[in-house]
């Protein structure tokens, strides 16, 4: 079997392994239902309430999604200001910086209690803590342009918009993409969590309420449903990546 | 500061110390179509010759190389040293790359000592010695001295007493200084020179510079690619001890003409023809020499 | 040629030029600048909202001042302290067992590199997946006591750590590997004097980033175990429209999580200064 080959099909495997294991030693040994069911006892869950599961996951994944695109648009244009100017940096990098190591997550309480349950308050929160991945990325990318292009530019008498759009971003793209693919895991993450300090719908609800009833193998089915929803937001961002780098780059 | 001997077992049989290679053959087959980066290469090295390997890149120059340190492999074909075939590297064999790789977290000195510490011998035993080849190379001073600290010439000059340390009976080298700059280049051409007046043992010298094969060897043999292979042995008239300023004499000059001709005509066996192409073809197999 | 008017290696001084005497280096406007103007844009924002909840009273029920905040915090610190004592004291366990196990588990699963190709995709896989969602699992397994919010931060730290460990350590420089294969050194020896200390750079990558995970998966048990610590603490404070008491303690937890950032980093200068070398690296995922 060729190396390619056993890149993809070792990791399949172990999980499969994993999951056998898993299935046996609850099966076997006997173990309850609400510490860990069995991979048979989730996915039978998972089937049977399907639809319920699907409408939990199309009101999270809505706002994770407003929340995602918020925070991508709003990083984008924060980072090309920041980087324009060398006053503009200097005066906003540390305090940029700081912002980061503060645990926004704590914010939650402060966002959905004051500024209300709705989903305006949940998507605000979950934007928040998408946007500083991409500020930051972006604004690493931008800033580290290759000097000797930027000096081509400036040789031509390109004008700064032309030169921002035409080198400066290309050059940025990877840095970019990288905060993005961060940023919609916690888009995910951040309306999650609203969700577990108060609402009324949505999967992270759906968990803590299973959780609140023991009901295990309802949360596993949820946990499922959610990761399936992360990893398609994620899958598609890296799509993306790969037809931007390609236009870009030609 | 003649005897750089000390109390090292080197492998048996090191008294012949030559290296014979008949027929060596390399072939990659990773990939869809296989790739040939040597074929049919076959000569002889005497025990004390400075052989350099001269030749453009994907001639296979790094692959042989690679091949008689026991690092690769030969396809077919058979590659003896000191008597003995090649299947895997030797501490009596010493080998120094285009990178230095030193390890940053270590001084100078422990990085001299780097072969006999991860072999877990005593560095007491080992000490002095390395003391002696950093004093040769001109490093006095710089022994408790990190590698950040260092220019590129200097940390080659460390991997040089590096490969040195279990007194090799041969050195193989693999364009060390392809990667500085013309005028620490040829400090280092110099500094070699002046090494191998003391240490003269056996060495193979990978380079894709003519003057600096002609400097330093006193054999070199010319590959071309397509086919990877030996096109001239050349031996080279300058008697040692040996400095810089015989790269200015005429001798010097009309040598490095030969050797130019016969790389781009590959050896004599075919004169140029119209529609030959540019001289500088790019490598095949994306840089394997 | 006319002989040049000062000695060439002297530095051309312009403020020395017209005769003032120059300031010291450290006082030069340059210099100062990138310190200064951080200050001078946080001061001016403290002000603003200082100013801005007095002449506007009615903001007083979502956002205190700044002075209020500081009266409050004052005021509570018998409230709050054994709150930041429970955060604290719960993150630092977590990352610090995360730290262990990670490590642990990083390394082993490139012992071989069948495992590795194995298992390290599931690692990467699981950076990816929004693990905060599994915390009412860990209510369900552990209750709602502290070995809650620790096995939680723990688990959220692990990944980074592990994923970190695994990476540095499987992509060693080849150049420094096959200068090993060419000393003959054995692959146990190659591991512990090449392969460890090269993979220390990415390993403090991932410690950081896992000691961020640590304080996120002990907040977030607080949110879910609803008993004590200060993300209960903002959680019950703005529930109960307290505005002024949440902004305190958030204010503490911000500085809870500077400090046990500032270890990480501080060990990372420690541990960079024995390297030789800056810490570079490339990510690992």
């Amino acid at each position: 079997m060729s190396e390619r080959t056993l890149s993809f099909v070792l990791p399949l495997a172990s999980a499969a392994v994993i999951a056998l294991a898993w299935q046996l030693t609850v099966q076997f040994g006997d173990i309850r239902e609400i510490i860990l069911p069995a991979p048979s006892a989730i996915a039978e869950k998972l089937l049977r309430t399907m639809p319920s599961l699907l409408d939990q996951a199309v009101v999270t994944g809505r706002e994770a999604l407003a929340a995602f695109a918020l925070a991508v648009a709003a990083g984008f244009v924060g980072a090309a200001t920041i980087s324009s100017s060398k006053i503009l940096r200097e005066i906003f990098y540390p305090a940029i910086v700081t912002l980061q190591l503060i645990p926004k997550v704590a914010l939650a309480p402060l966002f959905v209690i004051f500024l209300g349950i709705d989903h305006e308050a949940r998507v605000t929160f979950a934007a928040l803590l998408s946007f500083f991945p991409v500020l930051i990325s972006t604004a690493v990318g931008l800033n580290n342009t290759d000097l000797s292009a930027l000096r081509l530019c400036r040789s031509f008498g390109a004008s700064p918009w032309r030169t921002f759009w035409s080198v400066r971003v290309p050059f940025a793209l990877p840095h970019f993409f990288s905060g993005v693919r961060i940023s919609s895991t916690m888009a995910v993450t951040g309306i999650v969590i609203a969700e577990f300090i108060s609402a009324k719908e949505g999967l992270g609800f759906a968990i803590l309420a299973a959780g609140a009833r023991s009901q295990t193998a309802a949360a596993f089915a949820a946990i499922a449903v959610l990761c399936i929803l992360g990893l398609a937001l994620y899958g598609a961002v890296a799509g993306l990546e790969r037809l931007a780098i390609r236009w870009y780059r030609g | 500061m003649d005897t750089l001997a000390l109390p090292v077992a080197s492998d048996a049989v090191a008294a012949r110390g030559f290296i014979e290679v008949r027929q060596a053959r390399k072939v990659y087959t990773s990939g869809d179509k296989p790739v040939e980066a040597l074929s049919d290469v076959s000569f002889d090295v005497a025990k004390g010759e400075f052989i350099a390997i001269l030749g453009p890149s994907g001639c296979g120059k790094s692959t042989l190389l690679m091949m008689c340190g026991g690092l690769e492999r030969a396809t077919g074909g058979t590659i003896e040293i000191a008597g003995r075939p090649m299947t895997g590297p030797r501490p009596s064999i010493g080998i120094m790359f285009q990178d230095p790789t030193l390890l940053p977290w270590k001084t100078v000195l422990q990085n001299v000592m780097f072969p006999a510490h991860i072999l877990g011998k005593p560095d007491a035993q080992y000490r002095d010695r390395a003391r002696q080849l950093v004093d040769m190379v001109g490093l006095q001073g710089f022994e408790n001295k990190r590698p950040h600290e260092l220019s590129g010439g200097m940390r080659q000059r460390v991997a040089i007493c590096r490969a040195l340390l279990n007194d090799p009976d041969i050195l193989l080298m693999d364009e060390p200084f392809s990667a500085l700059d013309a005028i620490t280049r040829d400090e280092m051409n110099e500094a070699l020179l002046d090494i191998w007046r003391h240490y003269g043992k056996t060495a193979l010298f990978v380079t894709h510079s003519i003057r600096e094969a002609v400097l330093l060897a006193d054999r070199v043999l010319v590959m071309t690619r397509r086919p990877a292979t030996v096109v001239a042995d050349i031996g080279v008239p300058f008697g040692r001890p040996r400095d810089i300023s015989v790269s200015e004499t005429p001798e010097f000059a009309k040598l490095c003409a030969d050797l130019r001709g016969m790389i781009e005509h590959g050896g004599g066996k075919r004169a140029r023809r119209p529609g030959d192409g540019p001289v500088l073809q790019p490598g095949r197999h994306g840089g394997q020499t | 040629m006319t002989a040049l008017p000062f000695a060439p290696d002297t530095p051309v001084d312009a403020a020395a030029d017209t005769g003032a005497i120059a300031p010291p280096r450290w006082l030069r406007w340059s210099k100062i600048r990138p310190v200064l103007l951080p200050l001078l844009f946080a001061v001016a924002w403290l002000a603003t909202w200082q100013w801005g909840v007095e002449r506007f009273p009615q903001t007083r029920s979502v956002l205190s001042s700044p002075s209020e905040i500081g009266a409050i915090l004052g005021r509570s610190m018998p409230l709050l302290l054994p709150q930041l004592a429970s955060t604290a004291r719960e993150a630092l366990m977590g990352f610090a067992l995360a730290t262990v196990v990670g490590i642990a588990l990083g390394a082993a699963i490139t012992l071989s590199r069948r495992l590795e190709q194995a298992l390290f995709p599931h690692l990467v896989l699981f950076q990816i997946v929004p693990k905060i969602a599994l915390a009412p699992l860990f209510v369900i397994w552990f209750g709602v006591g502290g070995e809650t919010r620790l096995v939680f931060a723990l688990f959220l730290a692990f990944f980074p750590i592990a994923a970190a460990t695994a990476g540095g350590l499987a992509r060693t420089r080849p150049e420094a590997l096959r200068l090993c294969t060419a000393l003959t050194a054995s692959r146990w020896r190659t591991f512990i004097a090449v392969r460890v200390p090269f993979a220390i750079p990415s390993l403090f990558a991932g410690l950081k980033i896992g000691m961020t995970m640590a304080l996120i998966g002990t907040i977030v048990g607080e949110f879910v175990t609803g008993q004590q610590g200060l993300g209960y603490m903002i959680m019950f404070a703005a529930a109960n429209a307290d505005s002024a008491l949440t902004f305190a303690a958030l204010a503490l937890l911000c500085v809870v999580g500077l400090a046990v950032y500032a270890t990480v980093v501080l060990a990372e200068i420690v541990a960079q200064r024995w390297y030789g070398a800056p810490f570079v690296t490339e990510g690992f995922n």
